[in-house]
């Protein structure tokens, strides 16, 4: 492939000055939280955006709708004129758009572009998925029932080439352990140790999630084992408590499918303090997309998507204080984390046994909890990567925050069989 | 000729690709494009170059020749139902043609056992197999030694 692709400087720079966010949930086990629908997961953390930036509805001039698959979860094929009348945004502009997982790094990318070139000075970007459910035949939004897997199932394929890929079928079946599997080669690592990297690597993100009150998990692996009886956390995330779901992941290094939405609010820097003391830039974002048939694509597009990214800010990776990494592919994390020189080549896999990965090591990577604690509400779950990240650097995690105070922020986006997004953040204040 | 004064469908004729490729398998043939400028194969068949950025590519022939580089089992999670319903034992795994290019394919025959033993012999070389799914054939391998 042409990789030649060399990012320009936008018309203008653009800086988050208000972000949102509901806990990511489940809609149809949750007593409390059953029959809340689309228009108001969106609706809510839209208005927290807004109030979070100090601006009304009506000072905003146009907004995104990101959705990883509205058709099947919502029975809608055009979200944004389905939500904007619950936000106060009727007749304005909008857009829904959807690159699977990858949906909420791809809607600030498009908030972005909107306001560099000039069109736009307020814009509102969102990310809603309910992914816990679908709807219940042909009736209103809040009568939601569980997904069945005899829709789910077929459904799957549809992020991989229809043409060819989903046919020949070695692209879908490679998709979750290639990467890890190749690593484990590069690197000498026997399948044990790379079930312990992976257990700790868990661990670590699940403390984080039980200190987050918008996981959906957050009960410690620590009293999950003793509750079942077993005195060593280890020997229990080893146990059929946590049985393998691939050759190399278990259930611990799933994602957690949820329900949820997110957003935030994208102006010119220039004008960024007049909407909060804290702004965070966002300096610039690489892309890179490549189809399932391709192999080790995750790794080749994380690379692409990287360099392009810091060809554009002329930052290195030791600038980077710290990482997200849209992880439903659990090793995704630390893997990523490498590939884009954050961990040292060949040697993440220790700073995650040695817990170092985690949000109070020196090198935190996903201190939210990552999609096997925060969960996975699909296409909303980028935007929950850009709050915690903003939240991170304004200094307001509470009891999960990093040690050091992020001045910049890099986020990887994954998903769609598969869209790559490499996001650079710098703290404005 | 005058474009507007032709039929539509003798205006606009193109080949067919993807439906090329899929009776090729029928006929036990793999069916890829080739880049006139940069030599490259284009594998599965499209319309321009992913090597070079070339406009245009040409028909060629793959000799099936290939070899595993590396593979894995799938799980719970990842399986792929069709092979399953069938019964068929397989992992899905990189496979490179001897005309350069690669791709994610599934290898027939290779069960957890044989797995371990040819796990650190890699790459190993592999043939096609042309297996009916019913309404399609489609494109398997299968490992020399079987």
């Amino acid at each position: 492939m042409v990789e030649n692709v060399k990012l320009g400087k936008n018309m203008r720079s653009v800086s988050i000055v208000g972000i949102g966010a509901t806990p990511f949930m489940n809609l149809i086990k949750n007593e409390t939280y059953h029959g809340l629908t689309n228009g108001e997961l969106f609706g809510r953390a839209a208005l927290d955006a807004m109030r979070d930036a100090n601006v009304q509805p009506r000072d905003v001039q146009y907004f995104f709708h990101g959705s990883a698959n509205p058709h099947v979860l919502n029975n809608c094929i055009t979200p944004n004129v389905q939500v904007a009348d619950w936000f106060g945004m009727r007749g304005k502009g909008s857009l829904s758009h959807s690159e699977g997982c990858c949906t909420g790094y791809i809607a600030l990318e498009e908030a972005v572009f909107a306001v560099a070139s000039g069109a736009y000075d307020i814009v509102l970007t969102g990310a809603c998925d309910c992914g816990t459910g679908m709807p219940d035949g042909n009736t209103p939004d809040h009568m939601r029932v569980e997904l069945s897997t005899e829709v789910l199932f077929p459904d799957l394929d549809s992020i991989f080439d229809r043409a060819y890929g989903r046919y020949l079928g070695g692209g879908p079946g490679m998709n979750h352990d290639d990467w890890i599997n190749l690593y484990a080669h590069e690197n000498h690592l026997t399948p044990e140790q790379v079930d312990d990297v992976l257990n700790h690597q868990s661990y670590h993100m699940r403390r984080a999630g039980a200190l987050n009150p918008r996981a959906i998990r957050r009960q410690t692996f620590d009293e999950m084992a003793k509750e079942a009886g077993y005195d060593d956390v280890w020997e229990y995330m080893k146990s059929p408590y946590n049985p393998k779901m691939t050759q190399y992941l278990r259930t611990s290094s799933d994602s957690c499918v949820a329900d949820g939405a997110a957003t935030c609010i994208v102006v010119p820097t220039e004008i960024a303090h007049k909407f909060t003391d804290k702004p965070i830039e966002v300096l610039a974002i690489g892309a890179s997309v490549l189809d399932a048939i391709v192999p080790h694509l995750e790794k080749k597009a994380t690379a692409i998507a990287a360099k392009q990214v810091y060809d554009a800010t002329g930052l290195t990776p030791d600038d980077i204080d710290l990482v997200m990494v849209n992880d439903f592919i659990g090793s995704s994390a630390f893997l990523a984390a490498e590939e884009i020189g954050y961990l040292p080549k060949g040697e993440g896999w220790k700073y995650v046994l040695e817990g170092r990965t985690a949000f109070d090591g020196d090198k935190p990577i996903n201190p939210n909890g990552g999609r096997t604690s925060y969960g996975h509400a699909f296409g909303a779950s980028g935007l929950a990567d850009v709050f915690e990240a903003v939240t991170q650097m304004r200094g307001e995690a509470g009891s999960r925050q990093v040690k050091k105070l992020p001045k910049y922020t890099f986020l990887r986006g994954f998903g769609g069989a598969q869209n790559v997004r490499a996001i650079i953040l710098k703290a404005g204040f | 000729m005058d474009q507007n004064t032709m039929t539509t469908e003798e205006f606009w004729n193109p080949e067919h690709i993807v439906e090329k490729f899929w009776n090729g398998l029928k006929e036990g043939k793999i069916l890829a494009r080739k880049c006139p400028e940069c030599g490259a194969i284009e594998f599965p068949p499209h319309l321009a170059c992913n090597s070079c950025g070339y406009i245009e590519t040409e028909w060629t022939q793959m000799s099936g020749k290939a070899m595993l580089k590396s593979f894995v089992f799938t799980g719970v999670l990842n399986a792929r139902l069709e092979l399953e319903d069938r019964g068929l034992k397989y992992v899905c795994g990189e496979v490179e043609f001897e005309e350069g290019v690669s791709i994610n394919a599934v290898i027939l025959g290779i069960n957890k056992k044989k797995g371990r033993e040819i796990q650190d012999k890699l790459p190993l070389p592999v043939h096609p197999v042309f297996y009916d799914m019913g309404r399609y054939t489609t494109l398997f391998f299968e490992l020399d030694e079987n």
